[in-house]
């Protein structure tokens, strides 16, 4: 057994008091032996490397989404939010912590309300509502839809303005002629309604079978109208 | 309007990261173990606590999630063979040596107080590290053991006196 000495009856240092450190270095040779241990980190480099690693786990557990709302539109107020990536959700008619809850339900999400980020949505929503935009210039983030969804909602965003598309064409258009019925499917579950216009998509005698957005096949024809759609024909061949 | 939603991480990671990553280093001398509460520690706070701003509270709670998974860690890893000599040799191989003989009587030093550190009940511990190298003061430390402020002071006084009694004890044998 090695010896140490340190002095048993040796009261505590002036650190053990509120004032912290008195800035003399401790003659006690306890305190100089536990400051060679503990009084040392790790190099710099690393604690760099630490910090930068727990951000991107937080940010992959918790992705941070912003949002902001029109606060009117023909079909009541929406709610949007983007993710880093792009449009991660339109909603219509719903009160703000619902928005919220929701978001932080599906997407684990971290919310902040950010009409500087969410402007330029906004700006286009109101546009389209207004009558003078054709198309919607904003990327979306599908990354929460399944491949099967993502396919069939971006030949849906291929119905321009106008336009109708029956399920049976989107199904022949992504390869999957017997799939009508899982195309309703994906398209019911279309996180970002309006900009990608899953209401120009209909049933094959050009009957409305249903929408995703708040109100149903209501607003489904009301956008329909808004758009000018008085005859329904296919667009997408 | 209060704006809802939950502080911003990245504001919280570069306010508190640094430090608790640097006291769990020092609770486990590993530094894969000390990351890996590190980010265990910030989701389990995120989580728990999705509206606790950027205050004190958030700082001590941190620290308290981050030393019950240091402990935790600890336990689970005393239950492996060995390792924690082995975890000792490598922390201890970081001091600067003296002479050949003064270098290793010194290491022989060190490695029996920080066995003596690790033989202390764990509120004591944690105490004399958040205290003389967290710069916590009594009243977070006190937060974060959930103890009141005396009570901290008088786990750091604790932990020397006993480190004291039991190094100097030594030379009596």
């Amino acid at each position: 057994m090695k010896k140490h000495g340190y002095d048993v009856a040796k009261q505590a240092a002036n650190w053990l008091g509120d004032a912290g450190e008195t800035g003399s270095p401790p003659a006690d040779p306890l305190l100089k032996d536990l400051d060679a241990l503990f009084a040392v980190a790790p190099g710099e480099a690393r604690v760099e490397q630490v910090l930068a690693n727990l951000q991107a786990r937080m940010r992959q557990e918790h992705p941070v989404l912003y949002y902001d709302e029109l606060t009117s539109s023909p079909v009541g107020p929406i709610s949007v939010a983007l993710s880093e990536a792009g449009l991660v959700a339109v909603e219509f008619g719903q009160a703000e912590t619902e928005f919220l809850k929701h978001l932080q339900r599906s997407h684990r999400a971290v919310t902040v309300r950010s009409p500087e980020r969410v402007a330029l949505v906004l700006r286009q929503l109101a546009e389209y509502f207004a009558g003078g935009r054709q198309s919607f210039d904003i990327p979306v983030d599908l990354s929460h839809s399944t491949r099967f969804q993502q396919q069939v909602l971006r030949a849906a965003a291929r119905v321009p303005r106008g336009g109708l598309a029956t399920y049976a064409e989107i199904a022949r258009h992504i390869g999957k002629p017997r799939a009508s019925r899982a195309v309703g499917q994906a398209l019911a579950r279309n996180p970002v309604p309006i900009v990608i216009p899953c209401h120009r998509v209909v049933a094959a005698d050009g009957a409305l079978r249903g929408y995703s957005g708040r109100g149903g096949i209501r607003t489904k024809a009301q956008l329909l109208v808004l758009e000018g759609v008085s005859t329904y024909r296919t667009a997408l061949s | 309007m209060a704006a809802p939603g939950r502080p911003d991480f990245p504001e919280l990671v570069s306010r508190y990261g640094r430090e608790l990553y640097v006291y769990l280093w020092r609770m486990l001398w590993n530094e894969q173990d000390a990351e890996d509460c590190l980010q265990e520690a910030f989701l389990r706070a995120y989580r728990a606590h999705p509206r606790m701003d950027g205050s004190a509270n958030f700082r001590a709670w941190l620290y308290r999630i981050a030393g019950n998974m240091a402990r935790t860690q600890l336990k689970r890893r005393q239950r492996r063979d060995g390792r924690e000599i082995e975890l000792a040799d490598e922390a201890l191989a970081l001091q600067p040596a003296g002479g050949m003989d003064d270098g290793l009587e010194r290491g022989e030093r060190l490695q029996a107080v920080r066995a003596a550190v690790r033989r202390l009940p764990a509120k004591q511990q944690q105490s004399l590290i958040l205290r003389k190298y967290q710069g916590l003061s009594y009243a977070e430390i006190g937060a974060a053991l959930r103890c009141s402020p005396e009570s901290a002071r008088a786990n750091v006084y604790q932990a020397l006196k006993r480190l004291r009694a039991e190094l100097g004890a030594v030379r009596q044998t």
